[in-house]
């Protein structure tokens, strides 16, 4: 609870610093030591919980919220995966246009609604959660005003999240009639054997809402263009943490209330994990562009962390925690490469280990954690959802056409470090490398193999 | 416990019948009047008719052109505050019961709401002349 007022009032903080001084490293600065203090108040948070084991986890809101043990967990990583990424990349947005403050603002907003989904019991918070994401996520598409992709991508987005929270309202508000609640746990009071349509419906609908903020296929249609148009800095927020703590709302909500009614949605979930699979996987082989690749793998990311939500047990929440940081540090790290060369194409990547072998090599430890290769956190992360399923046992034909795909993503994971190796070409650079970027490009690459190597540090469970 | 079982087991999908015959007879009654309309008025069409409804007030040149964005943001801005002041008709009801605590997030209700008003203000969303 702590974590969500101080990000509120570190959202209103900066909204002032930016009417206050037209400074943009200034506020940069202050930014960086807001999130600093932030993280600490997770691990602040984190540190209570622990003391206060045995105790019933703390009910806040007119039961509304219930911290667990995992929610504050994984606030506390969310808010470190965060602060990574200001410390990557917050020079990069004070690039993005004149609103510096507000982008911030903006920014830690949308960290209110992770903590709200890492940790909800009701699905009002659900709902007031998602909306606190996404709204922040819609103006952040289009914060570069002056760029004619930027505005379709906040438009295209705008329009079609608002429509699939309709549907996620519509679920919600069907299951309220199933069962007459918005309490999560009061939805385990749906039986097998009789359960009504409206029930179903609800749940199909929670499915797709759910789905299409994932970016889960057939909703995924939005994510390319939107991924592809927005300002590459939040790019790299979308795809990753934002991702990431829906995922963990999916998860809380199919586990925790319709865990044993998985004989009606595991079959449904399990072909979208297919199509998301194969779409996400097959269609990023034929792109031109690096970003626009980019876009594609995170589809096909949430493919692999869908498997987590199929396989009801424990396995389940320690592979989408080890997978939710692993993808998120090697993405984020990734776009900062990225965001350092001129063309985006895979030839701007051409002879790029010649001219900044650095740059090259950590470029090439993050693709090979994307693409799951052990000692690094995707292997592990892949590893830990798979496992998962495996432990589940009903799905196993789904997890050998997961790894025909996995081996598909290498492909277009190394075309990228083939140019830069092995091609002949002069990489142009937007501007210097400085040592900063090298030093956090380094613990950034650090982190990736410190999780594939010890992956068990993440888990507290 | 017991009305959320009562709830399941009264939502059998013959209680929806009434829901369904409700629906027909809506769609029934509007094809009804707007086809017995149809047939039964008589058609004379002449050329003031055929054009759109002004309130009355005959037809000046085109509707697409160009607006000040100031319009926008002003009326956006006055339905945000309009909008919040509706959570202030709830509290003045419950007064009384909510009693200090309610009065406490009421004041830091007001209070984040003020930091949005001086925000627009500062950031000059409310100056016309530029």
């Amino acid at each position: 609870m702590k974590a969500i007022i101080a990000a509120t009032i570190i959202g209103v903080i900066m909204m002032f610093a930016s009417i206050l001084s037209n400074n943009k490293s200034g506020i940069v600065s202050l930014a960086t030591v807001l999130f600093f203090f932030l993280f600490g108040i997770n691990i602040w948070e984190v540190y209570e919980s622990i003391n206060a084991t045995g105790v019933a986890a703390p009910a806040y809101l007119n039961n509304m919220m219930s911290l667990d043990s995992f929610a504050i967990w994984f606030s506390m990583l969310m808010s470190g995966c965060a602060l990574l990424y200001i410390l990557l990349l917050g020079k990069e947005i004070a690039k993005v246009g004149k609103h510096v403050g507000e982008y911030f603002a903006l920014i830690a907003f949308i960290m209110v609604g992770i903590y709200l989904l890492a940790g909800y019991s009701n699905m009002l918070m659900l709902f007031i959660g998602i909306e606190i994401l996404s709204i922040p996520q819609y103006i952040l598409a289009g914060s570069d005003k002056r760029n004619l992709k930027s505005t379709e991508a906040s438009l295209k987005y705008f329009l079609m999240g608002s429509f699939s929270t309709g549907i996620l309202l519509m679920g919600i508000a069907m299951l309220y009639g199933a069962t007459g609640s918005f309490d999560i746990i009061n939805f385990r009071m749906l039986q097998t054997d009789a359960l009504n349509p409206l029930a179903l419906s609800g749940i199909l609908f929670l499915i797709i809402g759910l789905g299409f903020k994932v970016s889960a296929a057939p909703m995924h249609m939005w994510t390319p263009d939107v991924y592809d148009g927005s300002p590459t800095p939040f790019t790299a927020f979308m795809s990753t943490i934002v991702k990431a703590g829906v995922f963990v709302a999916f998860l809380r909500l199919f586990h925790a209330s319709f865990g044993n009614l998985t004989n009606h949605w595991m079959m449904i979930v399990a072909v979208i994990t297919a199509t998301t699979l194969f779409i996400g996987n097959i269609t990023a082989v034929f792109q031109q562009s690096v970003k626009r690749m980019l876009a594609y793998s995170s589809i096909a990311q949430a493919g692999f962390m869908l498997f987590a939500i199929l396989s009801v047990n424990a396995t389940a929440w320690q592979g989408i925690v080890i997978y939710a940081v692993a993808y998120s540090v090697a993405t984020i790290g990734m776009f900062a490469v990225l965001i350092k060369l001129k063309d985006y194409t895979y030839d701007g990547f051409n002879g790029l280990a010649k001219k900044e072998p650095a740059l090259a090599f950590f470029t090439t430890i993050f693709l090979m954690s994307l693409a799951g290769i052990p000692l690094t956190g995707g292997f592990m992360a892949k590893y830990f959802v798979l496992l998962a399923a495996v432990q589940q046992g009903q799905v196993m034909w789904l997890v050998i056409f997961a790894l025909i795909m996995a081996a598909v993503s290498v492909y277009y994971y190394f075309k990228v470090i083939i140019a830069m190796y092995f091609k002949t070409g002069e990489a142009e650079l937007n501007h210097e490398v400085t040592g900063y970027d090298k030093l956090m490009l380094g613990i950034t690459c650090l982190l990736v193999i410190l999780i594939g190597l010890m992956p068990q540090l993440l888990l507290n469970l | 416990m017991n009305t959320l079982m009562l709830a399941v087991e009264q939502s059998t999908p013959i209680n929806y019948l009434p829901v369904v015959l409700q629906l027909l007879v809506a769609i029934g009654f509007v094809i009804f009047m707007v086809g017995v309309t149809h047939l039964l008025g008589p058609k004379r069409k002449t050329a003031d008719k055929l054009i759109n409804f002004e309130s009355g007030i005959p037809q000046v040149g085109n509707a697409r052109q160009p607006m000040a964005i100031k319009y926008f943001l002003v009326a956006i801005l006055f339905v945000l505050f309009d909008v919040e002041v509706i959570f202030f008709y709830p509290y003045a009801i419950n007064f009384k019961e909510l009693g200090t605590e309610g009065f406490m997030a009421v004041l830091m209700f007001v209070a984040f709401f003020l930091c949005g008003f001086i925000y627009i203000i500062k950031k000059g969303a409310l100056e016309w002349e530029e």
